[in-house]
């Protein structure tokens, strides 16, 4: 049972509810006043994903580039299981780890190893699965002995270190990513880049969403420009990578 | 979360197990939340006994004084009122915020919505927890004597536990997409801790008023309330409380079939 991900014409509205219309009292006023009254109740739907199709394999390591609110972060929630698609047909097979946000389910007050214990609990894993995995994690993360101390007493990289090491310590089918590696050091962005390379292996599948040309260039094997929820741009072929980049106009920061 | 199978499209029941089954993710999630409230203060949880308390030891004497009824047999009645009525109305404002305290949960993975409703309910019982111990010193002071009818109070306490689960997944539901009805909610069950009979004792009611007594978190009272007292709950209680149950399970089963994977559109 290998993983794979297809997405057939795929598209994804979401209502964006004013002030207005989350309240009831509103919304019972504008039906008896016949909308008069209730311009704030509007519904606006917003088209976030439009029409997509993406076939993607064991083995696929696909880069998702664009401007910033291209639809990126809601194309990988859509693939984690999120947002339910308004149209089209989603299968996927094979299981997620999703590094999206890494601040998922940490608790500022709780300490390091605690939040390990959480995380662990909302990833799925049996809380004997995560007593085994914590020493491994820790290393990792390479806290040392703040890892007894609460997780607000960190910094952002700290915190990130910490959230990308439990995330990684159990192996997935799909990985999907959002970037935010570049918030590590050297050192541990070199760490993580074998680690995100390791969980994959040979046989899942990587779904990272980049602004850095070179991590795609280094990391993927697939890219898809996505512009206003769409697709306006492919390539599948690893070599094509770095001029398809260029002209999608995404260049390195000089 | 980390899905074992592919199974995208679960069914509305299935989906509801799914989060169900993972006590250990809803339990630890409830303990935290009470562990971490207190982690930087002096007593710790303890303050939730305390603090309940302070409020039944404060109150008892004071309200049988000015009701001119003998303590012995209002404070267990107030005791229990307060402490019980604790349970219920936090239990169901809290639920108005079950999903939205957990949005950064839904918005990340798929999260079954159920997991999030049992982590509030857990919650509320622990609390109760730390306040039912406080009864214990008040029962033994009033020399209340329990007769076999108290193991009443647990299936009592089974239908309570399956009534706050349904309410608190529709209810839920709705106060995530009309953020106002939190604040009803909250109204309501100010009104309702008065009209129902948390601190008077419903004795004192004159006939003509009895309708009063049928508002389902009465019912309710009565059933966990008196057992522990050593009297037997009214047949009238069983039955409303029983109807309350079927109502509730269906409309929750409907709101939920219907509107389970939109509650992370309106977060």
């Amino acid at each position: 049972m290998s993983a794979f991900i297809s997405l057939k014409d795929v598209s994804v509205s979401f209502p964006i509810y004013g002030a207005g219309a989350a309240s009831l009292k509103k919304t019972l006023a504008a039906s008896v006043t016949g909308g008069r009254f209730g311009k704030e109740t509007g519904v606006t739907v917003v088209q976030a994903l439009s029409n997509l199709n993406i076939e993607l394999k064991a083995g696929d390591r696909l880069g998702l580039v664009g401007h910033n609110g291209a639809g990126k972060s809601t194309l990988l929630r859509t693939l984690a299981g999120v947002y339910e698609p308004t149209a089209g047909q989603f299968r996927r097979q094979g299981s997620v780890t999703s590094l999206i946000d890494p601040a998922l389910g940490i608790e500022a007050d709780a300490t390091g190893m605690e939040n390990i214990m959480l995380r662990g609990l909302v990833m799925g894993l049996s809380k004997r699965e995560i007593d085994r995995k914590t020493p491994d994690i820790v290393e990792f993360s390479g806290l040392g002995q703040y890892i007894d101390m609460p997780v607000r007493t960190y910094s952002t990289g700290m915190m990130m270190r910490l959230a990308f090491s439990i995330s990684t310590s159990v192996n997935a089918d799909i990985l999907l990513m959002d970037e935010w590696l570049s918030v590590g050091d050297a050192e541990f962005t070199e760490k993580a880049e074998l680690r995100m390379r390791e969980v994959v292996a040979g046989s899942g599948i990587l779904v990272l969403a980049s602004h850095s040309p070179k991590l795609i260039e280094k990391e993927c094997n697939k890219v898809i420009h996505l512009s206003h929820g769409k697709i306006v741009g492919a390539t599948d072929v690893p070599e094509e990578i770095p001029a398809f980049m260029e002209a999608a106009g995404i260049v390195v920061a000089a | 979360m980390s899905q074992v199978h592919s199974n995208l499209h679960r069914s509305a029941w299935s989906d509801w197990w799914e989060g169900t089954r993972r006590t250990d993710i809803w339990w630890t999630l409830a303990w935290f939340d009470i562990v971490l409230r207190y982690r930087r203060s002096m007593l710790g949880p303890l303050w939730l006994t305390l603090s309940m308390g302070a409020m039944i030891g404060g109150m008892g004497p004071l309200y049988a004084s000015l009701f001119g009824t003998e303590l012995s047999k209002f404070f267990p009645h107030l005791a229990l009122g307060i402490i019980f009525w604790g349970f219920l109305s936090g239990t169901v404002t809290d639920s108005c915020n079950s999903f939205v305290n957990a949005a950064h949960y839904l918005r990340q993975g798929y999260f079954p919505i159920t997991l999030f409703v049992w982590r509030t309910l857990a919650r509320n019982v622990i609390q109760f927890a730390h306040h039912i111990v406080l009864y214990i010193p008040v029962a033994l002071w009033a020399h209340i004597s329990l007769s076999w009818d108290a193991l009443l109070v647990f299936p009592a306490f089974l239908l309570m536990i399956v009534n706050a689960h349904a309410l608190g997944l529709w209810l839920g539901l709705i106060c995530t997409r009309y953020r106002d009805v939190t604040q009803i909610v909250t109204s309501i069950m100010q009104m309702l801790m008065f009209l129902t009979p948390v601190f008077w004792l419903p004795e004192n009611l004159p006939g003509r008023a009895q309708y009063i007594l049928w508002n389902p978190l009465a019912q309710m009272l009565d059933l966990l309330r008196t057992p522990l007292m050593g009297g037997e709950a009214s047949l009238h209680s069983w039955l409303g409380i029983l109807g309350w149950t079927v109502v509730n399970i269906v409309v929750c089963a409907l709101l939920f079939r219907k509107y389970r994977r939109r509650v992370v559109y309106w977060l």
